[in-house]
């Protein structure tokens, strides 16, 4: 096998990795926190099993055109909980990027996801997408769908869309009609010392969320610090390069960094956990890059997320929202970037909002993009788990910072006909700020 | 190359336990090729993977009546290759036996199935004020079937002894098949042999525990961790012996030595140790947090006298974690700093830790070696740690000799060539070093009664007896193979 | 003895291995004949016996004191072995709280010698001060304590055996953390003279605690006792030990605490809490003896049983064991074990120990014969051992003591 040609070729990028790799001593730390390995206990769906065959890859002992390597790979939810359980501090994140890209060169995917990606990263084809989406959300057909089709055969991943579709509305408590608008006044605050933010407003974020995006430059604002709108910015690449198509990812980022870089902003807010999690690690992925590597290691160190922000410095307390949240830590925030007080802090700054920590909060929800379509029976699983997690806080939302968590848990519960609404915690501070009279009336959304 | 299984046992295989759960694809046999210890690979025929003391009894039955050696395995967290297949080996994991049955809370009793992850009993039996006292190092991910199997330790063992203290009660499968009950608190201990001790450390030889019953411990009162820092390791060695000779009883007492405190400090996980520090001890006491402090007050007059530089303390959880950090982290630290380590694990008279601990230092020198320990102090249990690069194939060599003769240099001392990590395929050849013809045919007699065919993990513990015809297994090092 | 052997053994073997009394104790079909006991002063002696017993087939009873009853009497010709001249201490290093000594040292040799240390073993079946280092690994009996420092099995680090071939194998070693190869001396601990003689061992020792309180609790029936001692077994904190003691006329209840003052008077005061009751005090050596070694002080002559079952169902047991007229307890709450003394002058006895015996069965229990008159054939009564083990532990008798020369006890 070793000296193929198409061995030589494709183990090449994975052989540059060596370094990555070798922390791993292959002490099974990283066992317990993988969903997959816990729910089929199969080790080569476990972080250490796909590391090894990764390994393997690299030695020459395994093709990565192989069903093996292949399927284990695309398996993994990309989840990255076993990142903070290593004692090696081995970067699977990384590698696993690496190897999806080896896999789908080998062998490439199937046509949605192909479909899928170019859509996103490609502006001219995202806005009537998305329009298309609004459209079958605003008029309630996608909820329809959601309760009337057939959960077998081809209709169960329309059924599965179409509630993730639905589920991205707005939660009633605060379908206001009340037209929201800027900031009226910062208070009493001290803004002297605060920031420039530009705020990502990502491709599925703008598309489907755009209230979020409103919401997050709203009480940044209110918070005293300056916001910059920034024009120009694409989809930063996280679909990508978590489906192995780094180059995509690679110029999706370059032409982020390019007006980042021009904004002139302190800090960038993302509001969607795995965008934020691709792009503080731009410097990794354009590492090889001689013109871009720094300027990418720059942009990155000034990625944070939204609750971080507004965590770092004493929250404005806004006016009373009487609710019960239930919190979800989205991955790609607790375990790709470490972040897991800011959020729930943000929550807990909403007066008399009661805020609850899922049950196994720290487990990914299935939604990892797509999976759910594409692994329906083990991503069912999985996301079933958070459900019931969820139901059993008998709260009147869930909060989770990240679209795919919100859209993959709104869908499972709408399947399940309960009625929790979801939300990003932002939103529920800026209902706050909103009834506390904080923005002035007249603006747009 | 393996040899594939005979397809007609691969679809009974699967009869038993679900199609999926059976993995004959050479490809992915490969994720199963080591455990813990990565000098040794070599894939299985095949891997089952059955959810109930039912399953594994028929999966048993099936493979050795066509004469198919059975490999247990947990985890894979073994650092001595237990969990190694022989060449016509199939492994039976226990990923998929991960409940816990009952949690019997007034006779302070659980039965877990034997994949259950070690910490995860303890979790479950917090809310009632109980806990499961063996914390192996790797306890967030290896399974009480693993502990059962190689009796293991922790730092906290000193207190409260090791994994054969806590199991009461097993249920095991035989070869052939056969569901054995061994055991149970309820019965008279001594109503016949001590068959569970036996099979405790039996190292997945002698069966396959499919029950565990295990006793609990009420979670204790209040608990003080101190961090002595020393000038070398040999003084903090005989701080070791004043503490544990004037009558203190810590729970845990381990050593962190200098070039583990660089390793760890030169790592992302640094703690902000001294760098200039020899050693660093770890003590702990738990218990009534009436006496604690005069405890640590003691344990601290101690430290100083042996010429401790100074002496923490920690009162709460947060400063708790903090002193252990660099003990925790040592493993992954020597990872991120030299391409591969050997875990050693010896044990000496405690006495013994000053001139022992000379004597590895003289060893990695004369090898040009580095040696990092961190260890179990308390009782004497040493891991060397020895880090080489395995592209270097004379580094290679030179690893093999200083091993040799630091096990040489324990049993010296009074000690043992394994503390907790067992012997499993690694350290077969240093079983001679401590025991003689008579012993190792007094450990092969009682093989035979269990595992009278030895049909379970052959080629393990027991050293090859001259034209007996065992599986001898080669150390594959080099990468690519 | 058949003269003959005498003959040759004398041959074998130095004379101060001859001329032993034989214990008092010792069931009379054990005590047929003066030179049937003999006392080798080494390891090799012991090898050599057994050589010599296997090589003719003559069966051997191993006895430390001889204060064990025999349920059945080996058939001749046999010879009973004393451990008596094997009574070295052969290794203490207080700093490594580790001794080894041999198999025939009276417990309360030792303890004097660790005493000067601050040290001991803290292990209290019955009359264990008279016991030998031997016997106490062989009968593998722990006593009450065992809750406060685990069991005796958990603290022999290693030991020197001489199968029933001869064969002489040393196993563990002088460390406390040994997991080199199969656990053998494990079985070895509790064997009971069934599968090697025991010619020395190596135990885990540790530091006297700095306060050794026992508190008491009476009352005139032990029933009202049980209550209390059940929420002790599920306190938060785990005293050294708690046994329930009981006699015709008195019961009381014993629970002891370790540890320095402070700590020994907050845990007491958190027990009080717990069960609402405050209990009589006794630190003094003195006081605590006469009661902790009520039972078992001197030889009890009187039949005895154990009786074993889950802790929760000590009640269950104990009204079980209100069946006997005139027995008296000694039950580790913790362990759910309890000794069961009958009245010496039991009338038929053997009906009461019938229906005992069904009884804690029932329970899910077990019961195992201590001490009986030497027409009743004990072991009658012990609960078979599960039919799997069983057989396992005739296959190890097998291995160890092939030709079954071996009467221990059983
Ligand atoms: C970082 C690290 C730290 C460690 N720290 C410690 C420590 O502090 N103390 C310590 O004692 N060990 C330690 N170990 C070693 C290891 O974790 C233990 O030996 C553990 O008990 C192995 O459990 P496992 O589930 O991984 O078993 P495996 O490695 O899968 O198997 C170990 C052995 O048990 C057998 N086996 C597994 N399950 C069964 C079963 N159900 N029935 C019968 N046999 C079975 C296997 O055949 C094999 O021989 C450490 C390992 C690592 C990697
Ligand atoms: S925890 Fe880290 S070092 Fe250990 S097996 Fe997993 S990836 Fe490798
Ligand atoms: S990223 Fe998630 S699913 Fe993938 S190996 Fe790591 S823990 Fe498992």
């Amino acid at each position: 096998m070793k000296g193929t040609p198409a061995y030589e070729a494709l183990g090449q990028a994975l052989d540059a990795q060596r370094e990555r790799l070798l922390p791993c001593v292959h002490c099974g730390f990283c066992l317990p926190a993988c969903p997959t390995y816990n729910r089929l206990g199969n080790e080569a769906d476990s972080p250490r099993g796909r590391l090894h065959l990764i390994q393997a890859v690299v030695e020459g002992r395994l093709e990565p055109s192989s069903e093996a390597f292949r399927t284990h790979i695309d398996r993994c939810l990309g989840c990255r909980a076993c990142e903070p359980v290593c004692p090696s501090g081995v970067e699977y994140g990384t590698l696993l990027e690496l190897a999806r890209e080896t896999a789908t060169q080998a062998v490439p995917p199937g046509l949605p996801t192909r479909f899928l990606l170019k859509v996103l990263g490609t502006p001219v084809l995202r806005i009537p997408f998305f329009f298309i989406g609004r459209l079958l959300r605003g008029t309630g057909f996608a909820a329809l769908g959601a309760t009337v089709l057939p959960s077998y055969g081809p209709f169960r991943a329309v059924r599965l869309g179409l509630a993730m579709l639905a589920s991205t509305r707005r939660w009633q408590l605060m379908d206001s009609k009340e037209s929201m608008a800027g900031i009226a006044d910062s208070g009493s605050l001290d803004i002297s010392q605060k920031s420039r933010v530009a705020v990502l407003l990502g491709c599925v974020q703008e598309g489907l969320f755009r209230r979020i995006n409103s919401a997050t430059a709203r009480v940044l604002e209110a918070n005293g610090y300056e916001v910059v709108t920034v024009g120009g910015q694409d989809c930063c690449g996280a679909l990508h390069a978590h489906g192995g198509d780094l180059e995509s990812a690679r110029t999706l980022a370059r032409s982020n960094i390019r007006v980042f870089e021009a904004s002139g902003a302190d800090l960038i807010a993302v509001n969607a956990a795995g965008c934020g999690a691709t792009m503080k690690d731009y410097g990794i992925l354009l590492e090889e890059d001689p013109d871009f590597a720094q300027r990418a290691k720059e942009v990155a160190s000034s990625v944070r997320d939204v609750t971080e922000i507004l965590d770092s410095s004493g929250l404005r307390t806004g006016a009373s929202v009487p609710c019960k949240i239930a919190y979800d830590h989205p991955c790609h925030l607790l375990h790709a970037q470490g972040v897991e007080r800011a959020p729930i802090t943000v929550l807990k700054a909403v007066p008399d909002a009661e805020v609850h920590v899922v049950a196994g909060a720290e487990e990914c929800c299935g939604g990892a993009g797509i999976y759910g379509i594409t692994h329906p029976k083990l991503g069912g699983l999985i996301g079933g788990d958070k459900v019931s997690a969820v139901r059993a806080c008998s709260a009147d939302a869930v909060a989770t910072p990240n679209p795919g968590c919100m859209m993959q848990i709104g869908a499972g519960l709408r399947l399940e006909a309960s009625n929790e609404g979801v939300i990003h915690p932002v939103e529920l501070l800026d209902e706050s700020y909103r009834r506390a009279g904080f923005y002035r009336a007249g603006g747009v959304e | 190359m393996t040899r594939p299984l005979p397809s007609t046992v691969v679809s009974d295989l699967a009869e038993i336990v679900g199609h999926e759960h059976v993995i004959t694809d050479p490809e992915r046999l490969l994720v199963y090729e080591s455990d813990g210890l990565t000098a040794y690979r070599r894939p299985p025929r095949a891997v089952v993977l059955p959810s109930s003391t039912e399953e594994i009894s028929a999966v048993v039955e099936l493979l050795h009546s066509n004469g198919i050696e059975v490999i247990p395995r947990g985890a894979g967290t073994g650092l001595s290759g237990g969990a190694l297949t022989t060449p016509e080996g199939v492994i039976v994991g226990t990923a998929r036996m991960n409940r816990i049955l009952k949690i019997d809370v007034e006779n302070r009793l659980a039965i877990a199935q034997p994949g259950v992850i070690n910490a995860r009993l303890t979790e479950a039996t917090n809310p009632y004020g109980l806990y499961y006292a063996p914390d192996p190092s790797s306890q967030s991910t290896c399974t009480l079937g693993g502990n059962v199997a190689e009796n293991s330790g922790g730092p906290h063992c000193l207190k409260y002894g090791v994994t054969a203290r806590y199991v009461t009660g097993l249920t095991v499968v035989l070869a052939g098949g056969r569901i054995v009950q061994l055991g149970g608190v309820g019965r008279d201990p001594y109503s016949t042999l001590d068959l569970v001790g036996l099979f405790v450390g039996s190292e997945g030889c002698f069966g396959i525990a499919t029950e565990i019953e295990i006793r609990l411990l009420p979670i204790t009162e209040g608990v003080r961790t101190l961090l002595g820092i020393f000038e070398s390791v040999e003084s903090a060695g005989r701080a070791v012996t004043k503490i544990m000779a004037s009558g203190l009883m810590p729970a845990a007492v381990e050593i962190v030595d200098g070039p583990t405190i660089e390793a760890v400090e030169a790592s992302v996980f640094a703690a902000g140790y001294p760098l200039e520090a020899g050693a660093a001890l770890v003590i702990e006491f738990d218990g009534t947090e009436a006496g604690l402090d005069l405890d640590a007050d003691r344990a601290e007059k101690c430290c100083l006298e042996e010429g401790a530089i100074e002496v923490q303390r920690a009162t709460d959880p947060e400063h708790r974690v903090k002193l252990w950090r660099a003990r925790k982290k040592a493993f992954g630290a020597m990872g991120r700093i030299a391409p591969d380590l050997l875990v050693q694990d010896a044990t000496v008279p405690r006495t013994k830790l000053p001139e022992v601990l000379a004597g590895i230092d003289d060893i990695g020198n004369r090898y040009g070696l580095k040696i990092a320990n961190v260890f179990h102090a308390g009782d004497g249990n040493l891991h060397p740690n020895i880090l080489f690069d395995r592209q270097n194939q004379n580094e290679l060599e030179l690893v093999e000799l200083a091993s040799k003769e630091i096990m040489q240099l324990c049993v010296d001392a009074g000690g043992t060539i394994t503390g907790e990590h067992g012997v499993g395929v690694d350290k077969r050849e240093y079983m001679t070093l401590v025991h003689g013809p008579a012993e190792l045919e007094a450990m092969a007699a009682a093989k035979r009664v269990f595992d009278p065919a030895s049909l379970f993990n052959p080629g393990k513990v027991l050293p090859d007896v001259e034209g007996e015809g065992t599986t001898k297994s080669e150390k594959i090092l080099a990468m690519g193979e | 003895m058949r003269v003959d052997l005498t003959d040759s053994l004398s041959s074998l073997l130095p004379k101060e291995a001859f001329g032993f009394s034989v214990p008092s104790s010792l069931p009379a079909a054990l005590r047929t004949d003066v030179e049937t006991i003999i006392a080798p002063g080494s390891v090799e002696e012991v090898a050599m016996l057994l050589q010599w017993a296997s090589e003719r087939g003559v069966g051997v009873v191993p006895i430390g004191t001889g204060g064990h009853t025999y349920p059945r009497c080996p058939s001749d010709p046999f010879i009973v072995l004393t451990t008596s001249r094997l009574n070295e201490i052969q290794h203490y290093e207080p700093a490594d709280l580790t001794m080894a000594a041999g198999a025939g040292v009276l417990i309360r040799d030792l303890a004097t010698e660790m005493a000067i240390h601050g040290q001991w073993l803290p292990f209290d079946p019955p009359d264990v001060r008279n016991r030998t280092l031997g016997g106490l690994v062989a009968t593998g009996l722990s006593g009450p304590l065992w809750a406060g420092y685990g069991q005796l099995r958990n603290h022999v680090l290693g030991a020197t055996i001489v199968c029933g071939n001869g064969q002489t194998v040393r196993l563990g070693g002088k460390v406390v953390k040994n997991v080199a190869g199969f656990d053998i001396l494990k079985p070895m601990v509790g064997s009971r003279g069934e599968l090697a003689i025991i010619t020395s061992a190596t135990v885990r020792i540790f530091p006297l605690p700095v306060l050794d309180r026992l508190l008491v609790l009476e009352a005139a029936d032990i029933s009202e006792l049980v209550p209390t001692a059940r929420a002790i077994a599920t306190a938060p904190i785990m005293p050294a030990s708690v046994s329930l003691r009981a006699t015709s006329n008195r019961s009381r209840l014993l629970v002891r605490l370790h540890g320095a003052q402070v700590s020994v008077d907050s845990d007491q005061k958190s027990l009080e809490k717990h069960t609402s009751v405050s209990f009589e005090v006794r630190d003094s050596p003195e006081d605590q003896s006469l009661m902790l070694e009520e039972r078992g002080g001197g030889m009890n002559t009187e039949p005895a049983v154990r009786v074993w079952a889950l802790p929760s169902r000590i009640d269950a047991l104990l009204d079980v064991l209100k069946q006997v007229p005139g027995a008296s307890l000694n039950a580790d709450v913790y362990g759910g074990s309890v000794r069961v003394y009958l009245p010496e002058q039991i009338s038929d006895i053997e009906s009461s120990l019938t229906g005992l015996q069904k009884d804690i069965e029932e329970l899910g229990g077990t019961m195992r014969a201590l001490q009986i008159p030497a027409e009743v054939n004990a072991s009658a009564y012990f609960t078979k051992p599960l039919a799997d083990e069983g057989e396992l532990a005739s296959g190890l008798k097998r291995a160890f003591d092939p030709q079954s020369i071996l009467w221990g006890i059983g």
